[in-house]
């Protein structure tokens, strides 16, 4: 539950797909929560610099090769919880169990997604 | 060596050449005379299966006998082999590392088996399935090598293939399930804008259904026929979280890939009534689902529910059971209900559905 705060959670969503990046920040919204939303590593980067979020819901692929590895590390770093959101599990199997987070296979509820993801921040120290 | 009539095949498969007489003379007991001489002479020249033998006792381990296959792989004569070490069959591109392992094999009287890149005469390329092993007399010595040469081009290019078709399958598999991720996205974001959000949840539980039922098709689609067991499982994992309520009783059995995706989804409906006012509702509410073929490759699923103490199972058909009825009919099936006082039964009967491999 996330009534007891006073501001709402921050959730950064790294996804390249525009309608399923839309869908999870209507959830987030839906959810009572503040999405973040990124569509490059760059831009998701560049958000967690500017103020760090809560927790984060991160898709795997993110087109031209590029993969959410760098953003995944930098929440590593930062001690922010995430999940991973891919379809790709079995292309991707190594980079996942690399990253070692939890991971929702595509497609999946939003509401889903966004619980999973609100639970992690509300567990996560601070 | 005797001459007798029996001599003849074997005589006009060996090369009656100097080297090879000499070779003979030295293993007079292991000489292809006699009956066994024949049996010998006859299955070399029948085989397609490519063999040399070479004299280990000579330096440079000259071939002493090729077969007429042999001359038929490489377009090499008998009498342009005879004498020579085998390793003209390399050529630039041959594997350093796959020639290393065939001469340590050689230096320690190992059989060994490789795919080894060779060249015919004219120049062309084959991949050789080659065995070479020694051969040994009655007396322990050893007295030639044995090599047998198989043409495997075709399997490697169908091995690639197969491997190049795995890759596609993948590729597929990932962009169906982002494309059922975004027809998510699409009715989620249509219902907001139309203030329809709880259809555009109903739908969407229903594209993912279908999206679980086909997911589990793609791995073995190439094969023509999926097993339904695993199509089914995934359809209903998330009516059964801990995997206690829903008793899968099912026998392995192959149907068409759409046929998997049609029976999933009808489950899926089943499901969902039961979640919602049947035998998923109560914690000590059960369903058993079960499968049987009949002799004429008819397909029965049997859907039963037990409510549990304390719920009132359902009187009516659920809403999604015109649905069941629409998917069945259309692939000529039929549905059969029961309004049991333990809760409702569901066969579905589909003829003619078991995959023929």
């Amino acid at each position: 539950m996330t009534a007891h705060r006073t501001t709402p959670l921050r959730v950064l969503v790294l996804e390249d797909e525009p309608l399923i990046l839309m869908e999870l920040c209507f959830a987030l919204e839906d959810h009572g929560a503040d999405p973040v939303s990124a569509n490059t590593v760059a831009k998701a980067l560049s958000a967690l610099e500017d103020s760090a979020p809560d927790a984060a819901i991160l898709d795997v692929n993110l087109g031209r090769g590029t993969t959410c590895e760098p953003v995944a590390k930098a929440l590593r770093a930062r001690g922010i919880p995430f999940l991973i959101h891919s379809g790709d599990l079995v292309r991707q199997g190594e980079l996942i169990s690399r990253i070692d987070a939890e991971v929702i296979p595509k497609p999946a509820d939003s509401a889903d997604v966004v619980e999973r993801a609100l639970m992690l921040a509300d567990r996560a120290p601070g | 060596m005797s001459e007798t009539p029996d001599d003849r095949n074997a005589e006009n498969t060996l090369q009656s050449d100097s080297r090879a007489d000499r070779f003979r003379e030295r293993h007079a007991g292991q000489t292809f005379s006699g009956p066994s001489g024949v049996l010998f002479g006859q299955a070399m020249a029948q085989t397609r299966m490519a063999i040399c033998l070479a004299d280990p006792a000579e330096p440079n381990m000259p071939i002493v006998f090729v077969n007429d296959a042999f001359a038929d792989l490489t377009g090499y004569g008998r009498d342009e082999v005879t004498g020579r070490n085998c390793r003209f069959l390399q050529g630039p591109d041959t594997d350093p590392r796959t020639v290393a392992k065939i001469r340590s094999a050689l230096d320690s009287k190992d059989v060994v088996a490789v795919e080894i890149l060779n060249y015919r005469k004219d120049g062309s390329r084959f991949w050789n399935a080659l065995h070479l092993g020694p051969i040994y007399d009655d007396t322990g010595r050893l007295v030639y090598y044995f090599g047998s040469q198989w043409d495997v081009s075709d399997v490697r290019a169908a091995r690639a293939d197969e491997q190049h078709a795995r890759m596609m399958a993948r590729e597929l598999s990932h962009r169906i399930k982002n494309l059922f991720a975004v027809i998510g996205g699409v009715v989620t974001v249509t219902g907001r804008t139309h203030g329809i959000e709880r259809e555009a949840i109903e739908i969407n539980e229903r594209i993912r259904a279908l999206a679980r039922a086909f997911e589990t098709t793609l791995d073995d689609a190439s094969q023509g026929s999926v097993d339904l067991r695993p199509a089914v499982a995934a359809v209903l994992g998330p009516y059964d979280p801990a995997q206690d309520r829903i008793r899968l009783t099912g026998a392995p059995v192959r149907v068409d890939p759409s046929l998997a995706t049609t029976v999933g989804l009808a489950l899926n409906e089943l499901a969902a009534d039961a979640a919602k006012r049947g035998a998923l509702v109560s914690a000590d509410g059960g369903v058993t689902l079960g499968w049987t073929v009949s002799a004429a490759g008819g397909l029965l699923v049997h859907w039963s529910e037990s409510v549990g103490a304390g719920i009132e199972p359902p009187g009516d058909a659920g809403t999604g059971f015109g649905i069941i009825e629409a998917l069945v009919g259309a692939i000529g099936g039929s549905v059969l209900q029961d309004r049991r006082a333990e809760g409702p039964c569901v066969k579905i009967a589909i003829p003619d559905a078991v995959a023929r491999k």
